[in-house]
């Protein structure tokens, strides 16, 4: 059953579609949360942005964009907490970034994705895991971040070449 | 996850606050009619009684908004529902506003112009309610179809 049927069976009010939906995402938009938050704030977060859902969903006007949808929400909750951090990002000065495509940078290892990602600034962390983590594609992720597709696209970049050197800096070699 | 959601999700909190937002409307209806129908000059304490019985459902109506807005999912199905309660209620209070201004015989025209303001309303969120429950079967149908 697609996603969009089940919205719509939940926007109709029957509670077994919404508990089908809530069983399809629960893990990845924990997986969203606990790769942008520390564990502790994790829980909190992923049910504060259930609730969120369960509230705004008879309110959704396009059922098949459900993914886009419920990450908008998962990063409202996320910014909320990571206020200081984003404020902070959103100084920093933008590198000029030329976009590029590297098949073999794009290759990175779930595994080690993973393990970096706490160590890279909040925007490129979050582009990462929407990107890599979540599957979504780079419209999604765009109007998920309220940014241009080339911002996203030249996120990507970035976050690629931060995580390369922070893989080769601790002796990772692809 | 769902249980955690299960008192947001609840019978019982959703019919609360579709039942907070219909009295309050109600009641504000009621009171205010009979505050402009009163025949006579009336003293300042009686004023403000009927001042403040007013905002007392005011505050009614607000809360109720409020759940409906921002704490209490209504689905489509709900929503059609709520929709047919409201218009019984705005019905019923236009009834018995007009039967009160009637016995008194004065304000008969302004209970029933507010009366029907507030039938007028209800009937018009009951019709969108219909509608988008419809839109959203036949969304309902196509998908199935398909798969």
């Amino acid at each position: 059953m697609t996603d969009e049927l089940l919205v719509v069976r939940a926007q109709l009010g029957e509670r077994a579609a919404l508990t089908e939906l809530l069983a399809r995402w629960r893990v990845p938009v924990w997986t969203y949360v606990r790769r942008m938050l520390d564990a502790e704030r994790a829980d909190d977060v992923s049910q504060e942005i259930w609730l969120a859902v369960v509230r705004c969903l008879p309110r959704l006007r396009e059922p098949a964009r459900f993914a886009p949808w419920l990450f908008t929400i998962a990063r409202r909750s996320v910014t909320d907490r990571l206020r200081d951090e984003y404020a902070w990002a959103k100084e920093a000065p933008v590198v000029s970034d030329v976009v590029a495509e590297d098949p073999a940078e794009a290759m990175v290892d779930r595994a080690a994705l993973v393990s970096f990602l706490s160590d890279l600034p909040v925007l490129e962390r979050e582009i990462l895991v929407l990107f890599y983590l979540e599957d979504l594609p780079v419209e999604e992720c765009a109007y998920i971040c309220q940014i241009p597709t080339g911002t996203v696209k030249s996120r990507l970049n970035r976050a690629r070449r931060l995580l390369r050197e922070h893989l080769e800096e601790k002796g990772y070699r692809p | 996850m769902i249980e955690r959601l299960a008192p947001a999700l609840s019978r019982r909190s959703r019919i609360g606050a579709v039942a907070a937002l219909v009295a309050g409307t109600a009641g504000t209806v009621f009171v205010s009619t009979l505050w402009w129908s009163e025949p006579g000059p009336l003293p300042g304490s009686t004023h403000l009684a009927f001042a403040l019985f007013t905002v007392f459902c005011l505050v009614w109506v607000g809360y109720g908004g409020w759940l409906l807005t921002h704490r209490v999912p209504l689905f489509a199905t709900d929503q059609v529902i709520a929709a047919w309660i409201g218009l019984a209620a705005s019905l019923a209070t236009t009834a018995l506003v007009a039967a009160v201004a009637v016995q008194r015989g004065t304000g008969t025209g302004v209970a029933l112009a507010v009366g029907g303001l507030f039938v007028a309303a209800a009937l018009a969120l009951a019709v969108r309610a219909h509608a988008r429950r419809a839109a959203l079967l036949r969304r309902m149908r196509d998908l199935t179809g398909r798969e």
